[in-house]
């Protein structure tokens, strides 16, 4: 037990300057009907190799997505129809970019770096439930699929691979 | 620790769980040696919380003596290992808070192959099934052959009338006592429990049941055949030879055997050879010592129909040693294969010495040389010695599988149906007990409908016996089922399956389910 209890210690030390694994969103909260500028942290590669591309889908009530190009990086779009029409300054949009593509770059696993769009939160989505965006990851051959969504009354912690998720406030 | 807790638990979601990088040994990996230490590494600082090693008898051995530096936990080796499969399985705490957990497998020498399995045996009960099976052949083969001999080839002689007809009451003795020993023996039960009305319904459930039935009803016939109406005896020992025939070929191993239509035939022929050939034995044996007016004849009778009989006894012998032995090697390593071989030189010797007496012995006594008479007398009283330790070899089969059944029951595989609202899998895992396994997946959605995975990962995890998941991906052969063929299941017992179905790029489910694997 007390080289457990020393291992925790030497933890605490580590702990918390640990690097981050997961794939996260730098803003985890956004109110509905709003401009989110979201911010995709790529903390690591595929257990230990060089990241090559970072695919992200674009929820149901997310439009008016933009992504940022990056330098090294070839960025390309996916568009497709959208389940409903929304409107948008006036205007009915009923299709738009589905997914987002960074590919033919070079992260590797030592270094950081974020992937950044822009995109219109609809109001009519539920504010205060989570948003999710999955996002594969892929370094040459391997890939790691943050896509994980809880189930009703799972904690999200217990996921391997959980996908980046933002929390819905009621509309400002 | 608390602080430490704390601590952790406040950087909360940002902080995130720690994954395996590398391995020593490699996950799968067949050694000669056990290595004097283990190590894994992960892509962050990590602290252990449980480390377990299963042996390959099941055991957990917790691992204790562990160094940390930088990624890698280094685990020492605490014990010299058996050869087998072992599992090593951790659950380490990452910056997050939240522990995750995982198994390799190594192997040292070999997989581990299923331990035998043996139970207790009940000897007086076997003993009793042992000598109700002999008596029974006695009264079948003997008997209802003799009563066949004695209408057929004796023409007038009465020698060994009876011998037959105790052989017959001897069968109608053991007939339904081997009913009962059936009963007990189905339920387990010991011999004191005999009288019980259950026992005898169980006995005459099992297919062993119809075997007495018949078996009764053909030694009725010969009975009637010995002792009716003279005009009706030849048409009695005929139904009652062919009713040895069906009784036989109504239950037992070699019945049991596919391709059914031609192992019942086969068990038929075999059962009616060996009574036409036993049962004239003692009859004919007696009639020559007595010197009976028709022995002659009788001789000549015998002599002319052996032959075929004995062609077709051996020939439908040796298919169904074939089909229920499969592997020369088997003759040797099953107790099936040695009764056959203990059987067959029997038969040797039983053979060279009907043959003398046909090609030899016969003429001479057909010619009437008392002699010559005398010692085919003898010989014939040597044949019915051979052929009842014949019996009694063929009454142990009773109580060994033969390699065909011994293998179906190993290789039978355990399958498990996992019925989720988004996917439905169908999963059997072959053979379905420890040792090297290949496993099968058939996946489809939530309806029934075909779901085109596009990867499918099978994650077997123990959780009662420190058993980490362990996780295999899955190929797709052309066949449309999902395979893992790399797999070894280290230990028996209730495993977890999870199957992870990723339907799209951004879309997985993951369904599970308890399957228990036999040992």
């Amino acid at each position: 037990m007390n080289k457990y209890l020393l291992a925790a210690g030497a933890f605490l030390v580590l702990g918390t300057n640990a690097a981050f694994a997961h794939i996260t969103l730098e803003t985890q909260e956004a109110a509905v009907g709003s401009t989110y500028k979201a911010v995709l942290r790529v903390p690591h590669g595929c257990d230990g190799k060089t990241t090559t591309a970072v695919r992200v889908q674009i929820p149901e009530g997310v439009i008016a997505v933009k992504p940022m190009p990056k330098p090294g990086w070839t960025l390309q779009t996916k568009k497709g129809k959208y389940e409903k029409s929304y409107q948008l300054y006036g205007q009915a949009v009923a299709d738009g970019v589905k997914e987002v593509d960074w590919s033919g770059g070079n992260l590797p696993d030592e270094f950081y770096d974020e992937f950044v769009f822009r995109a219109t939160l609809k109001a009519d989505l539920p504010a205060g439930q989570k948003l999710y965006i999955p996002v594969v990851q892929e370094c040459g051959d391997a890939a790691v699929r943050w896509i994980e969504i809880p189930a009703a009354g799972q904690d999200e912690d217990a996921l391997e691979n959980p996908a980046p998720g933002i929390k819905l406030k009621p509309k400002k | 620790m608390v602080m430490v807790l704390i601590v952790m638990a406040s950087t909360g979601q940002a902080l995130a769980h720690a994954a395996l990088i590398k391995t020593d040994p490699v996950d799968g990996a067949v050694m000669a040696q056990a290595p004097a230490r283990f190590s894994l590494t992960f892509s962050e600082p990590v602290s252990p919380l449980v480390l377990t090693l299963g042996t390959p008898d099941g055991t957990p051995v917790a691992l204790t003596s562990f160094r940390l530096s930088d990624q890698t936990v280094e685990i020492d080796n605490p014990r010299l290992l058996k050869s087998g499969t072992h599992v090593l399985s951790w659950r380490v705490i990452s910056a997050d808070g939240h522990p995750v957990g995982g198994s390799l497998l190594f192997s040292i020498g070999a997989p581990s192959e299923p331990p035998a399995v043996s139970e207790a045996i009940d000897w007086p009960l076997r003993s009793a099934i042992w000598i109700g099976k002999v008596l029974l052949y006695a009264g079948l083969f003997l008997g209802i052959g003799g009563a066949f001999t004695l209408a057929w080839l004796a023409g007038d002689g009465r020698a060994g009338r009876r011998f037959v007809a105790g052989a017959i009451l001897c069968g109608l003795v053991a007939a339904p006592l081997s009913l009962g020993f059936q009963g007990l023996d189905a339920l387990g039960a010991p011999l004191s429990h005999l009288a019980q009305p259950v026992i005898w319904r169980t006995g005459l459930g099992t297919s062993f049941g119809w075997t007495v039935l018949i078996a009764l009803i053909a030694l009725g016939l010969g009975l009637l055949s010995l002792a009716g109406p003279r005009v009706a005896a030849r048409p009695f020992a005929l139904a009652g030879l062919a009713s040895v025939g069906v009784a036989l070929a109504a239950s037992g191993h070699a019945s049991a055997a596919e391709p059914q239509w031609l192992t019942r035939p086969l068990v038929f022929v075999h059962g009616v050879g060996i009574a036409f050939w036993a049962g004239a034995l003692v009859p004919l044996g007696l009639a020559l010592k007595r010197q009976e007016p028709g022995a002659v004849k009788f001789l000549r009778r015998f002599s002319w129909a052996i032959l075929p009989v004995v062609a077709l006894l051996a020939a439908a012998g040796m298919v169904l040693a074939v089909i229920q032995v499969q592997t020369p090697s088997a003759l040797i390593d099953t107790a099936y294969g040695r009764l056959l071989l203990l059987k067959l030189g029997l038969l040797v010797f039983l053979f060279t010495l009907a043959a003398l007496n046909r090609w030899k012995l016969t003429a001479l006594a057909e010619a009437g040389a008392t002699e010559v008479q005398r010692r085919l007398t003898r010989s014939v009283g040597v044949e019915v010695l051979i052929v009842l330790a014949i019996f009694g070899v063929a009454s142990g089969w009773r109580f060994t599988p033969p390699p065909r059944a011994l293998s179906l029951a190993a290789a039978e595989p355990v399958s498990v149906h996992i019925h989720a609202l988004q996917a439905i899998a169908d999963l059997s895992i072959t053979p379905g007990h420890a040792g090297p396994v290949a496993a099968s997946m058939i996946i489809m959605t939530g309806d029934f409908g075909p779901l085109d995975a596009k990867e499918v990962t099978l994650v077997l995890s123990k959780p009662d016996s420190g058993i980490e998941p362990l996780k295999r991906a899955a190929t797709k052969p052309s066949d449309g089922s999902w395979h893992v063929d790399n797999l070894i299941v280290p230990v028996p017992g209730r495993w977890m399956v999870r199957i992870d179905i990723l339907v799209s790029d951004f879309e997985m489910v993951k369904i599970e389910a308890p399957i228990d694997i036999r040992p």
